[in-house]
């Protein structure tokens, strides 16, 4: 059985590897998407965490709650208000470009090579823009708040 | 027959999977001759592989011996239709093509079935119209998405298979005077192909009298990428079942968005009870 020792530990780690991911996030202008959806997976993975926590908050010990509340504090107030809004705008302007490029290209004979490379362009597009869908999902999951 | 040639279908296409390394979005073959795997009248091969040849869709193509088959390969390309659709938001799902050869076989069962027009609702570059045209079978082709009618339009020199810029949902069935009609539905039933279906069901049980003689055609999927339906029939048994509708046979075929998959697209073909 795990001691409450032990789940602090585990919530300390895995808060401090989200601290990283904000850090990172901070010390990029382009975070790739690779790197989105590990932030959001690990915000997602902290968060479920602490909801489990809260609901035998009474058994729990008052330094772990101290720092569940840190944690809340944290994703509020640096991740909802600063990072996740900025990766929102950067997604929805890399979907705006990528469009713009690829409809620019849309007229006139185009080669076997230039077809293939645009392809991966269109490949691109697509994946940002699931990746937007993504994090749409976890903007309406704020909204529900 | 029809069924062993879909079976040869789908085995020509897993040998092609395996050989195949270019890299072009879509790709698909048309066997080159008539063969003991696919006695298929030579006239109706040429008229298959001029639909691909004057389709804006293939940008290159090449002969290759697949198995012991000889077929031409052609490389393709969509991605500017899903741009325009996206972009217009005038489709519920996105264009992604049947094989030629899958929707060759499809007409010759539709034909073997007794239906006498066929009508390709929501029908891309209008591939399967196009195919029970080849039939002597008279078809018409649906389809919401401006650009992709205009592709049609190049291919009804081939043979007119009349292509309609309409949303199929609101388009007027008793215009086109229909006896037997089969109605072949584009999209699978997860991607917005129930409410395609849905729309055109309820066109037609307002004429009861044809109702009873039309024959429906639904694209599946095994994939468990997608919820299954509780009623099966490849996602589409709920809508089979409310709808008053029987299976009657199953055909699985190759098409674009099954081709790095195991599994087929299995279409489904349904009358009513």
């Amino acid at each position: 059985m795990t001691s409450a020792e032990d789940i602090s530990r585990m919530f300390d780690s895995e808060s401090k590897k989200l601290e990283s991911f904000f850090d990172a996030a901070d010390s990029k202008t382009d975070m790739n998407i690779h790197e989105i959806i590990e932030a959001y997976y690990q915000i997602m993975n902290v968060s479920s965490m602490i909801t489990m926590l809260k609901q035998q908050a009474e058994s729990e010990p008052e330094e772990l709650m101290e720092k569940i509340q840190e944690t809340e504090k944290l994703i509020s107030q640096r991740f909802d208000t600063v990072i996740h809004p900025r990766i929102m705008e950067k997604l929805s302007f890399s979907i705006q470009k990528l469009t713009k490029n690829l409809q620019s290209e849309n007229s006139g004979e185009k080669s076997k090579e230039q077809i293939e490379l645009d392809a991966k362009l269109f490949d691109e597009l697509r994946q940002t823009m699931s990746t937007k869908e993504f994090v749409e999902q976890y903007e309406n999951g704020l909204s529900h708040d | 027959m029809i069924e062993e040639l879909g079976k040869n279908l789908v085995e020509l296409k897993k040998e092609f999977v395996r050989v195949y390394d270019g890299k072009s979005q879509i790709q698909e073959v048309i066997p080159k001759s008539k063969s003991q795997l696919f006695p298929i009248d030579e006239s109706h091969l040429e008229l298959l592989h001029q639909f691909a040849t004057k389709n804006p869709i293939y940008y290159n193509f090449f002969e290759k011996q697949i198995g012991s088959v000889d077929c031409i390969v052609y490389e393709g390309d969509i991605n500017k239709y899903w741009l325009n659709s996206i972009q217009h938001g005038s489709s519920k799902a996105p264009f992604s093509p049947t094989w030629i050869m899958s929707g060759y076989v499809g007409a010759l069962l539709a034909k073997e079935l007794g239906y006498s027009e066929v009508i390709d609702i929501g029908s891309g570059d209008g591939r399967i119209a196009f195919c029970a045209k080849i039939l002597e079978i008279e078809s018409y082709s649906i389809e919401i998405d401006d650009m992709l009618v205009e592709l049609q339009n190049i291919l009804t020199g081939i043979l007119d298979f009349h292509p309609c810029c309409s949303d199929a949902i609101a388009f007027d069935y008793s215009s086109l005077n229909l006896t037997r009609p089969i109605f072949f539905i584009g999209g699978l039933a997860q991607m917005g192909g129930i409410s395609l279906a849905s729309g055109v069901l309820k066109s037609i049980q307002s004429m009861s009298h044809l109702m009873k003689k039309t024959g429906w055609v639904f694209a599946g999927t095994l994939s468990q990428k997608y919820t299954p339906d509780p009623k099966n029939e490849a996602g589409w048994g709920t809508l089979i079942e409310d709808n008053n509708l029987k299976s009657i046979q199953s055909i699985s075929l190759p098409t674009a968005w099954t081709f790095h998959e195991t599994d087929e697209t299995p279409y489904i073909f349904a009358e009513p009870n």
